[in-house]
C-alpha cells in the first residue's frame, strides 16, 4: 500500500507495452493493406464497390471504438464461428477500423497526384495498372507518411481501449497495479508517459522515413 | 417486460445523459481549444510554453488515461469528481488540446498582410485579433474542430468507464441481463452512426453558411 | 501648398541582419505635396516606408509627423497611425469582410465611430475612387485587382489621414489595370492630398510628383523636380537607371 510495493509493479506495467505496440503495428498494418486496396477501388474501381466501401468507411468512422469491439467480439466473430481471443479481436477491430481511415488518407493523396501524373504515364505508353503501381502509388504513398504518423498515435491511444476485452497491454496493468497497491494516481501517470515516449518515437521513426523518400525541392509536404 | 420495451425504456435516460454530456463537453471544448490556440501564437514565452506543455500532454495521453486519472488518480490527492464531472472535465481537456492544434495552424496560415494592414489602420494588437485574425482563423478551423465534435460524440461512450449512465453502459447493463449481443451492440452501434451523421450534416451546413468567396478553408485530420 | 512640414525624416537607419537596408535617409514633406520615390529593386523603399509608419522598427533615426515624434519610444504609435493611410503592394484587404466593411472597419472599431456615420464615410470614400455601389457588397476574392486597390486606397482615405503613403501600388497589377489605380492617386494628389509614392511608373511621376527623389543602396543619392530628374539627371546611376525603365516602358507602351 506504499511506494515500495509499488516498484514491484513497475516492470509488470512496462511489459503492457510490447503487447500495446503488437495492438498497434498489427492495428496499422491490416489498415494499411485495407487502406491502400480501397482507396485504389474509390480511385479506379466500379460504382457499387464504391458504394459498398463508403458504406464501410461510414460504419467504421461513424461509431465508437469501444462499440465495436464488443459487437465483434460477442456477436460477430461467435455467429461466424470463429473462435477469436481478446488480443486477436482487437488487432482486427482496430485493422479495419484505421483501414477505413487509411482509405481516405490514401485516396486524397492519390487523388492530388492523380491527373496530371496519370496523363504524363498514358502518353508515354503506359498502361493503366503499370501507371499505377510505378508512378501514382508510390508518390501517393511518400505523400500520405505525415498523415499515417498521425494515425499510428491515433491507434496508439485507442489501444488503450482493449483493456475493456482484458488485452493485458499498458492500460489493463496500470489498472491492475492501481487495484493492487490501492494508489491509482501513479500507474496511471505512468503509464500515460510511456504513451507519451512510444508516441515521440513513433513520430520520430516516421519523421526519418518522410526524409529518407522525399524528392528534393518537390511541391510535397 | 420484453427485451426491447426493456432496453428501450433504458435506453431513453441513458440518451439523455449522452447528450447532457455533449452540451457541455462540446462548447467548452471548443471555447478552451481557441483560447489555448490564441495563446500558442501570441502568449509570450511564458503563455507559449505553458499552452504547449498542456496541449503535449493531453494529445499524448490516451483520453482513457486521462479520464482514469480524472476519477481515480485525483481522489488520491483528496480531489473527488463525480463520474459525470471527471467524464466530462477528461474529454474537454482532451479534445481543447486537439482543437487548439487546428485554431493554432489556421492563425498561422493567415498572411502577414491582414496583421500589417490591420495595424496600418491603427489598430491595437486586441482589435486586430479579434476584429480581423479570429474571424479568419475560425472559418479556416472550422473542418477541423468540426471533425473534433465527431469524435466527441463518438468519445462520449468511455463515460462508461467510470460508471456514468450513458448510451453504451445501459447497453452493456441490458446485455448483461439478457445475452443478446447482436440485438443490443448493433443497436447501440446504429444509435451513434445516426449521431455522427447528424452532426456531419449539421457541420457542413454550417461550413456551407459561413462560407465567403476565395476563402479557403482546408485543415486536414 | 502651404510651407508646414508634414513629414520629416532624419537619419533613417535599418538593418536586417548584417544587411543595411537604410543608411541614413532624411527628408521632409510639406502640406499638400507630392513626393515620388523611385530606383532599382530591393533597394530599401519598401522598408522605407514600412519605417514611417512605424510598422516595421527603425534602427535608429527619428521621424515627425506633424508635431509628434513616430521615434520616441513614450509615443502611442498605434494613435498616430490613425493619421497615416498606408496602400500596400499587395493590397491587403481583409478577405472575410466586404468592400463597403473593409472600409468602415477602421472607423468603427479604431475611431468608434457609430455605424450610420461609418457607412456614410465609407460610402463617399468609395465613390472617390470611383467604386460604385454595385460593388460593395462584393468580397475581396470577387474584385479584380485594380478594384481591389481602390478599395484599399478608400479604406485608408477614410480615416482621413493627414498623409498618404503608397508603397507600390501598382506593381502587383496588370497594365490595364495600373492606369485606374494611377488615375486615382493622381485626383487625389491634385486634391491637395499630401502624399508619399513609392513607383516604377516613371510616366505616372513626372505627370504627378513635386519632387522625385532616387534610392539607391539604402540612401537619397538624387532629388529634384521630375523633369530634370528623368530627362536631366546629374548622377551617371541615375540616368542609367532612367535609360533602363524608360527603354522597358517604351516598349510596353
Amino acid at each position: 500500500m506504499n511506494l515500495m510495493t509499488f516498484s514491484k509493479y513497475l516492470p509488470y506495467i512496462f511489459e503492457g507495452s510490447l503487447w500495446s505496440l503488437g495492438l498497434v503495428l498489427g492495428g496499422l498494418g491490416i489498415g494499411f493493406a485495407i487502406g491502400v486496396t480501397f482507396s485504389l477501388i474509390q480511385v479506379y474501381g466500379n460504382p457499387l464497390l464504391k458504394r459498398l466501401i463508403s458504406l464501410y468507411v461510414w460504419f467504421f468512422r461513424g461509431t465508437p471504438l469501444i462499440v465495436q469491439l464488443f459487437l465483434f467480439h460477442w456477436s460477430i466473430f461467435p455467429a461466424l464461428g470463429i473462435k477469436s481471443t481478446a488480443l486477436t479481436t482487437s488487432i482486427t477491430v482496430l485493422g479495419l477500423r484505421s483501414g477505413a481511415y487509411q482509405s481516405q488518407i490514401f485516396r486524397g493523396a492519390i487523388g492530388s497526384i492523380e491527373e496530371t501524373q496519370m496523363l504524363a504515364a498514358r502518353a508515354l505508353g503506359m498502361s493503366n495498372w503499370d501507371a499505377i503501381s510505378s508512378i501514382i502509388l508510390p508518390q501517393a504513398l511518400r505523400i500520405a507518411i505525415p498523415q499515417i504518423s498521425n494515425e499510428y498515435s491515433i491507434i496508439l491511444k485507442d489501444s488503450a481501449i482493449c483493456f475493456i476485452l482484458g488485452v493485458m497491454e499498458l492500460m489493463t496493468r496500470a489498472k491492475y497495479a492501481a487495484i493492487a497497491t490501492g494508489i491509482a494516481l501513479i500507474p496511471y501517470l505512468i503509464a500515460g508517459l510511456i504513451y507519451l515516449v512510444l508516441t515521440y518515437i513513433g513520430t520520430m521513426f516516421f519523421n526519418l522515413i518522410y526524409l529518407k523518400m522525399r524528392i528534393p525541392d518537390s511541391m510535397e509536404g | 417486460m420484453s427485451f426491447w420495451d426493456e432496453f428501450l425504456s433504458k435506453l431513453y435516460p441513458g440518451a439523455l445523459t449522452t447528450l447532457q454530456l455533449l452540451a457541455v463537453t462540446i462548447p467548452s471544448s471548443i471555447i478552451l481549444g481557441i483560447f489555448i490556440g490564441f495563446l500558442r501564437v501570441y502568449g509570450g514565452k511564458i503563455g507559449k510554453t505553458l499552452a504547449n506543455l498542456y496541449v503535449y500532454i493531453f494529445r499524448g495521453f490516451p483520453l482513457l488515461v486521462t479520464l482514469m486519472i480524472m476519477f481515480f488518480g485525483l481522489a488520491d490527492i483528496g480531489i473527488r469528481l463525480t463520474p459525470y464531472w471527471a467524464a466530462a472535465l477528461a474529454i474537454i481537456v482532451c479534445s481543447s488540446a486537439y482543437q487548439s492544434e487546428y485554431v493554432r495552424m489556421s492563425i498561422l496560415s493567415i498572411d502577414e498582410g491582414q496583421s500589417l494592414a490591420a495595424r496600418s489602420l491603427g489598430m491595437r494588437r486586441s482589435a486586430e485579433i479579434l476584429y480581423i485574425i479570429l474571424p479568419q482563423a475560425l472559418r479556416i478551423a472550422l473542418p477541423g474542430i468540426g471533425n473534433e465534435v465527431i469524435y466527441m460524440i463518438l468519445y462520449s461512450s468511455l463515460a462508461y468507464v467510470v460508471g456514468v449512465n450513458e448510451i453504451f453502459s445501459v447497453a452493456i447493463s441490458v446485455n448483461s441481463i439478457w445475452f443478446k449481443p447482436t440485438e443490443v451492440f448493433l443497436t447501440t452501434a446504429l444509435i451513434y452512426l445516426a449521431m455522427t451523421t447528424t452532426a456531419s450534416y449539421g457541420l457542413k451546413k454550417l461550413e456551407r453558411k459561413l462560407w465567403i468567396p476565395g476563402f479557403e478553408t482546408g485543415v486536414r485530420r | 501648398m502651404s510651407d508646414e512640414i508634414v513629414l520629416r525624416v532624419k537619419d533613417l537607419c535599418k538593418r536586417y541582419g548584417d544587411k543595411a537596408v537604410l543608411r541614413g535617409v532624411s527628408f521632409e514633406v510639406e502640406r499638400g505635396e507630392v513626393k515620388v520615390i523611385m530606383g532599382p529593386s530591393g533597394t530599401g523603399k519598401t522598408t522605407l516606408l514600412k519605417c514611417i509608419d512605424m510598422l516595421v522598427k527603425p534602427d535608429s533615426g527619428k521621424i515627425w509627423l506633424e508635431d509628434l515624434e513616430l521615434t520616441d519610444p513614450r509615443t502611442d504609435v498605434s494613435e498616430a497611425r490613425r493619421k497615416i493611410g498606408f496602400v500596400f503592394q499587395e493590397f491587403n484587404l481583409f478577405h472575410h469582410l466586404t468592400a463597403i466593411k473593409n472600409v468602415m472597419i477602421g472607423l468603427t472599431k479604431v475611431k468608434k465611430l457609430p455605424k450610420d456615420e461609418a457607412r456614410a464615410i465609407a460610402e463617399r470614400s468609395l465613390l472617390k475612387v470611383h467604386i460604385d455601389r454595385e460593388l460593395w457588397d462584393r468580397y475581396p476574392a470577387q474584385l479584380s485587382g485594380g478594384q481591389k486597390q481602390r478599395v484599399a486606397i478608400a479604406r485608408a482615405l477614410a480615416m482621413e489621414p493627414t498623409i498618404m503613403l503608397y508603397d507600390e501600388p501598382t506593381s502587383a497589377l496588370d497594365p490595364q489595370l495600373t492606369r485606374e489605380v494611377l488615375e486615382v492617386i493622381k485626383e487625389l494628389a491634385e486634391d491637395e492630398m499630401t502624399s508619399l509614392i513609392v513607383t516604377h511608373e516613371v510616366n505616372f511621376a513626372s505627370e504627378v510628383a513635386d519632387e522625385i527623389m532616387i534610392m539607391m543602396d539604402g540612401r537619397i543619392v538624387e532629388r529634384g523636380d521630375p523633369r530634370s530628374i528623368i530627362y536631366d539627371p546629374r548622377r551617371e546611376e541615375t540616368r542609367r537607371f532612367f535609360n533602363k525603365i524608360v527603354k522597358i516602358g517604351d516598349e510596353l507602351r
